[in-house]
């Protein structure tokens, strides 16, 4: 019992501290400590730069340092404030959005960012390039073009209504470049020290793959207008280095040798918290680390075999065995600090005996060998599972042992991504996978299951030729009906009616909320997370120690 | 001479050849292919038309035929092309990653020759049998040991525990201490086993008898007469070995974070990198061509029998 009030104070002291609680929240008393650089022990190296694809942990956790966006989401409310955007009107319908830009901001080739760089990097992120294959973002639907006002004044308008714009102005994936970044083909924006932009942190160096390094930019001076802190970074630098290994990024770290570290698994975090080293696990406030279905697939077409696995499903005993108090148990598909959750773990119960009812119900009769059999096919799965979700093998070989308890069997396979990339398109082959994504607007559940964005569901007419006939036309309305209903309160109760949708047609099993974990030495200070955990260290500071 | 080194320059041509197409089909073969891999994640949210005009623009769906006489031509030129994975030329990353390997291999293979020598020596010289049983009984031992497993024990006790060496943000000369210490020991196995029984076979000879007859001591016909004579075969062994180096190289630079061939390659394979997989393949084919060659062309330096006999083919 100790323990796990111990548990509860430190991540109650963990959200204190960390920037969950950003603007005035002053966990420490004593004043920022100038100077230093940020040891960062990242997992993996950065892939592509360009901000779109800005979602992969690794990339947002540079490009967050390094860009600024039109808009700043408050973490803590989810209300969007001003940043590069000093204000901004939205019409009735939201086909049109103009922002006032902030005056005097500049990239940090010198470039000015006025309207005509707002206009041509969402032209760009709206629209993609396909002379440079710059695909186009995941975040802004129904984009068609944009018009500079004057030089401190740019509207964009749409195709149809766009409620989940301003939000999307203001994620990793929207920060601002300069037109020499813009200009390069997609293939060369791996190279961090071509990605310019106006943050708070320039890139200095870096050797691809080890290291890099981020200076602080002197003359910064337009963070969000309603942070507390202003000017430049009090940081001179962060140094990220790349170490896969995780015993050596918490060894590293509890040694001395490092300051902050990205990913901490959550059998470890008990060894960081015993030293007084810092959790921090902000939610991901996306879609719930979920195993959905390809209800393409003839074995789990049937909505009763679906929900039968459903209640097989104890999430509980997942995150109990698995997890920490960071994983909360999913009460829905989205995360419980999601913008339009609605609780639905109701129709989530774990029931071994109506899971079987509904199998026999379904026809599906236990074999000679355990198995659930009908037509003399038997309902055995498979599942790849996801490298960069936590524990993911683990999680799934739970679940396939759930299932075994009512005759299913559930194969987990690891695989070469090659192989992984080619059957997850195939419903035949993979009628199981796990998924998550995270963002902080209703926008998500589209942006997982609508058939011309993630597809998660594998829907004919979405990203995979091999789907034969499933597609879900009520669900695909309710999803066009969320990313364009400008009303907000009818919007978030499309969000309500969806999870409820989602779930009675079993398509997907929630498990659990999806945090970022970090850990961090106790004089790392004032380190913030974006709505979707990725860190910002404009605020950070070392002390003494 | 000349013939032989141009017959040997030949083979090399061709070893280089053979490694670029065998390696060119296993990774067409594969499931799935580097943009696939890429464009299909679901964190770029692209639509199936977005995908399938990336990969139009790639030309990954062109004819196998095609794909290959333009990645070889390129090749010829010096254009390893793009790592699609990266977003940087191979070229880039290869300048990038090659150096420290090269620091790594080479002087991770000293380290295991030193080793090699001093089991070698030590236990042919010592006068306790148990001390020879155990030192005999090292290579054994060392070629257990998962090099996985060892690199994470030298961090943790060397640089964790006893906080010697730090392993993140190393001082330069400090950075390859552990890294060369754990690829030298599982590479000083073979090298020793090899060495041992070569002198123990050297030993038994008549001229050895005949030494000591003379006064030699131990040391001195160990030093003077055996040593040579034993070098030979290890030498070849040693040539072999470079495959295990490249592939020790893999782990110890992924455990250590270092940023090596062997680590690009770990991670090309994961995102099916064609192009940098190529180009590593070529290279490693090369380097081993060429520690082959020096090898060969070692045997007269040491040998005095065989540069009479390669005199008489030349």
């Amino acid at each position: 019992m100790t323990t796990k009030l111990k548990r509860l104070a430190l991540a109650l002291a963990t959200i204190a501290t960390s920037g969950l609680a950003l603007p005035g929240a002053h966990a420490q008393a004593n004043e920022p400590v100038k100077g230093g650089t940020l040891i960062y022990l990242e997992q993996q190296a950065h892939t592509n730069l360009y901000p779109p694809a800005g979602g992969f942990y690794p990339n947002g956790g540079i490009l967050n340092q390094i860009t600024d966006k039109l808009t700043y989401q408050n973490p803590k409310t989810l209300e969007i404030e001003p940043w590069i955007a000093e204000s901004w009107t939205v019409n009735a319908d939201a086909t049109a959005y103009t922002f006032k830009i902030r005056p005097g901001v500049t990239f940090s080739d010198g470039t000015p960012l006025d309207a005509a760089a707002v206009a041509r990097n969402y032209d760009v992120f709206g629209l993609g390039n396909k002379a440079l294959k710059q695909p186009v973002s995941e975040v802004i639907n129904n984009y068609e073009r944009s018009e500079v006002i004057d030089p401190l004044t740019v509207k964009f308008y749409f195709k149809k209504p766009s409620p989940g714009f301003l939000q999307g102005t203001s994620v990793i994936g929207s920060g601002l470049v300069a037109a020499s970044t813009l200009a390069l083909p997609f293939e060369q924006l791996g190279d961090a020290t071509k990605i310019i932009g106006s943050g708070p942190f320039v890139v200095e160096s870096e050797t691809i793959g080890k290291e890099l390094n981020l200076k602080a930019r002197e003359e910064y001076n337009w963070g969000p207008a309603k942070l507390e802190h202003q000017g430049r970074a009090y940081l001179d630098g962060v140094k990220y280095i790349i170490t896969g290994e995780d015993s050596v990024r918490i060894g590293a770290l509890l040694a001395g040798q490092a300051d902050f570290i990205r990913q901490v698994q959550a059998y470890d975090e008990s060894q960081v918290e015993a030293q007084d080293y810092q959790i921090y696990a902000p939610s991901t406030r996306g879609v719930n680390n979920s195993v959905v279905f390809r209800p393409d697939n003839p074995l789990v077409a049937d909505v009763k075999v679906r929900q039968a696995l459903l209640h097989a499903t104890d999430a509980k005993e997942i995150v109990t065995t698995l997890f920490s108090a960071n994983y909360p148990q999913a009460t829905s598909i989205i995360a419980s600090s999601a913008l339009g959750y609605k609780d639905v773990s109701a129709k989530l119960a774990f029931d071994l005996e109506k899971a079987k009812a509904l199998l026999d119900e379904a026809g599906w009769s236990v074999g000679a060998n355990g198995l659930r059999q009908k037509g003399g096919r038997e309902l055995v799965l498979t599942a790849y599972e996801s490298l960069p979700q936590p524990q993911n093998k683990e999680t799934l070989q739970l679940v396939a042992q759930q299932w075994g308890k009512v005759g299913v069997k559930l194969s987990v396979l690891a695989g070469d991504s090659g192989s992984k990339t080619v059957d997850d398109l195939d419903p035949l082959k993979t009628p199981v996978s796990p998924a998550m994504v995270g963002r902080a607007d209703p926008d998500v559940i589209k942006s997982q299951y609508y058939p011309k964005n993630r597809d998660m569901l594998r829907q004919k007419g979405g990203l995979s030729d091999k789907v034969q006939s499933f597609v879900d036309e009520k669900l695909n309305g309710l999803l066009e009906a969320l990313a364009s209903e400008p009303d907000r309160q009818k919007r978030l109760a499309i969000a309500g009616e969806i999870q409820d949708y989602v779930v009675d047609q079993a398509y997907a099993i929630p498990i659990f909320e999806e945090p970022q974990a970090y850990a961090g030495a106790p004089y790392v200070q004032g380190v913030a997370f974006e709505a979707v955990g990725r860190p910002s260290f404009y605020s950070t500071w070392l002390a003494e120690h | 001479m000349s013939a032989y080194l141009l017959n040997r320059v030949a083979q090399a041509l061709f070893v280089l050849w053979a490694a670029f197409t065998v390696s060119f089909v296993l990774l067409q073969a594969m499931p799935g292919d580097a943009v696939l891999i890429k464009f299909q994640n679901p964190d770029l949210g692209l639509t199936a038309a977005q995908v399938a005009e990336i990969r139009a623009s790639y030309a990954v769906d062109s004819p196998f035929v095609v794909q290959y006489v333009r990645t070889i031509g390129k090749f010829l030129t010096g254009d390893f092309g793009y790592s699609v994975q990266a977003g940087v030329p191979v070229g880039t990353l290869l300048a990038a990653h090659l150096p420290a390997t090269l620091k790594l291999a080479t002087l991770g293979f000293l380290l295991a020759g030193v080793l090699a020598i001093l089991i070698a020596f030590v236990s042919s010289l010592t006068r306790f049998a148990w001390l020879r049983g155990a030192l005999q009984s090292i290579p054994s031992l060392f070629i257990s040991v998962p090099t996985f497993w060892l690199g994470i024990m030298l961090i943790q006790i060397f640089s964790f525990r006893l906080k010697l060496v730090p392993v993140i943000n190393p001082a330069p000369w400090q950075e390859l201490i552990l890294p060369v210490m754990a690829l030298a020991v599982p590479i000083s196995a073979p090298l020793a086993q090899v060495l041992v029984r070569n002198i123990d076979d050297v030993m038994t000879r008549p001229f050895v008898v005949v030494a000591r007859a003379k006064g030699a001591t131990r040391f001195w016909v160990l030093w003077r007469h055996v040593a040579k004579n034993a070098l030979l075969p290890t030498l070849t062994i040693a040539g072999v070995l470079f495959g295990e180096l490249v592939a020790g190289a893999v782990v110890t630079e992924t455990v250590f974070g270092l940023n090596g061939i062997g680590g690009l390659t770990e991670r090309a394979v994961g995102s099916q990198d064609t192009a940098v997989l190529q180009a590593i393949v070529v290279i490693s084919a090369l380097a081993f061509v060429i520690i082959n060659l020096v090898v060969d062309l070692l045997y007269p330096v040491l040998d005095p029998r065989l540069r009479t006999k390669a005199g008489v083919a030349a």
